[in-house]
């Protein structure tokens, strides 16, 4: 520490803004009415709010699921249960590579799904686009956006067979 | 207290805390018509019925999915967390039985009860524990014996303190099995105890004992008879059953726990109870009730009897006639 600090610490700016947020179902993907609302959407009653980025967060007709730390399969959307063939109440406390793979063989260390999917749950605020298959299926792919949602933090997965 | 004290005053089902739908609703902060989607997609919370058939909670579930619910991301995940807390009970009272205490198994009891009804807790803590512990040690070992006469002892304890019989049903429960360590015992003991708080009287006799039996059954007066147990042979459990409807009439009258019989009650009418002692003393009342609303027969004749054929004395028909 140099001679004329007082050892005292200090407020600074911060470095980057707030990203603007938004709150969502975790099973129907609605963002809540008004600004006053509980645990539970009131829109469809399947799902608990759940808050992302704006950027990164699902909407109604988008196919997403939540998962944790441990990669454990914490909630899966209305849309992703077609898209996947598995109801939320089998797939919940399953592994996530029970139902996503990575389907680029090239990508590795940072860019391999499961550990982006770790960083989302941990600590990173970025979001990060990988390809992905259903185990035991190689001819389809889907594209799987990866950001944070919470609380509690968990990774957001917002599948798409879209390339655009 | 001392292991074996009684200690389920507190927690009785009137004490057992439930709530109305709207209750439960206020609670977790959802809507009724959310709660009941749980029911159907979750299963959870489940609730019991009232005698008007309304949905009543108990207010440990509630409670426990509405701490999950702060720490869940989906409504599946917080209704598999308060599940797991509330199985936590049967790991508590399997340790305890495993480690010979007998204080904590009866706290591991009073911690279930107050979550959830007489009934639930018995058949959703004490008998899987049991059961486990079971699986564990083989029913032919030392640690089971402690835990199965510990088990009798508890639910022994709890028909006691049920309340007196409110409702005119008499059940007799002929007891085939062979000592409280038998593992069908728990189960008997259950259903003896889930018929008495559902307002019967129970009178449980063992299937050996005949002599006697027409002062008893005169002053008992049942409405139905229970064959429990599988240990004792068909002949002696036939002779039973002659000596009951010779003193009592005839009765309808059900297997619970005997083996499978199948084949040889189709013809009889006699009725296999569920194996699991909820179900069964649903069953049982359910025939008692049916019964008493049908309108009265003439005096019975051994053709119109339910437990009795046309040649009694022929010990091969008598065994027949009880569906054995």
């Amino acid at each position: 520490m140099s001679a004329h600090t007082s050892g005292h610490l200090r407020l600074v700016p911060a470095t980057a803004e707030p990203k603007p947020q938004k709150t969502f179902c975790g099973h129907c993907g609605v963002e809540p009415d008004s600004d006053v609302y509980g645990r539970v959407c009131e829109s469809c009653g399947l799902g608990v709010l759940l808050t992302a980025n704006a950027d990164a967060a699902p909407g109604p007709d988008d196919a997403f699921m939540i998962v944790d730390s441990s990669l454990c399969v914490c909630a899966v959307s209305r849309m992703a249960e077609d898209l996947l063939g598995a109801e939320e109440t089998e797939a919940v406390n399953r592994h996530l590579s029970e139902f996503l793979v990575p389907a680029d063989a090239e990508a590795a260390g940072a860019d391999n799904l499961m550990d982006l999917v770790i960083n989302a749950a941990g600590d990173t605020s970025e979001t990060s686009v990988a390809v992905v298959r259903p185990p035991d299926e190689f001819g389809i792919r889907l594209r799987v956006q990866v950001g944070a949602c919470g609380p509690p933090r968990a990774a957001l997965l917002v599948l798409s067979d879209g390339w655009d | 207290m001392p292991a074996g004290g009684m200690q389920l005053a507190p927690t009785l089902p009137s004490d057992v805390r439930t709530l109305k739908t709207s209750e439960a609703a206020a609670l977790l902060n959802v809507s009724p018509n959310t709660l009941r989607a749980w029911e159907r997609r979750f299963g959870y919370p489940q609730p019991q019925r009232s005698p008007g058939k309304h949905r009543l909670y108990t207010h440990g579930e509630v409670a426990a999915l509405r701490d999950a619910l702060q720490e869940g991301l989906s409504i599946s995940s917080a209704v598999s967390r308060a599940r797991e807390a509330l199985s936590a009970d049967t790991n508590v009272l399997v340790g305890a039985l495993h480690s010979f205490e007998l204080e904590r198994a009866d706290g591991a009891m009073e911690a279930a009860l107050a979550l959830r009804s007489v009934e639930r807790s018995v058949e959703e803590v004490l008998l899987p524990s049991l059961r486990e512990l079971a699986a564990r040690h083989g029913v032919d070992s030392a640690p089971w014996a402690f835990a199965a006469r510990w088990a009798n002892d508890w639910l022994q304890r709890a028909q006691r303190l049920a309340p007196p019989p409110t409702r005119p049903a008499s059940v007799l429960i002929g007891d085939a099995t062979r000592d409280e360590i038998d593992p069908d015992s728990l189960d008997v003991r259950a259903l003896e105890l889930f018929c008495a708080r559902a307002g019967a009287r129970v009178l449980p006799l063992p299937v050996r004992g005949i002599t006697g039996l027409p002062e008893v059954l005169g002053a008992f007066a049942p409405h139905a008879v229970v064959i429990a147990g599988g240990h004792v042979p068909d002949d002696d459990v036939a002779r039973w059953a002659y000596g009951v409807r010779s003193a009592a009439g005839p009765l309808p009258i059900a297997l619970f726990r005997r083996g499978a019989r199948d084949d040889r009650v189709r013809t009889t009418g006699a009725r296999i109870l569920a194996e699991s002692p909820g179900d069964a003393h649903r069953e049982v009342m359910g025939m008692i009730e049916a019964r008493q609303s049908r309108p009265a027969v003439a005096t019975p004749t051994p053709a119109n009897t339910e437990i009795g054929t046309e040649a009694e004395d022929a010990p091969e028909l008598r065994r027949r006639s009880v569906g054995l």
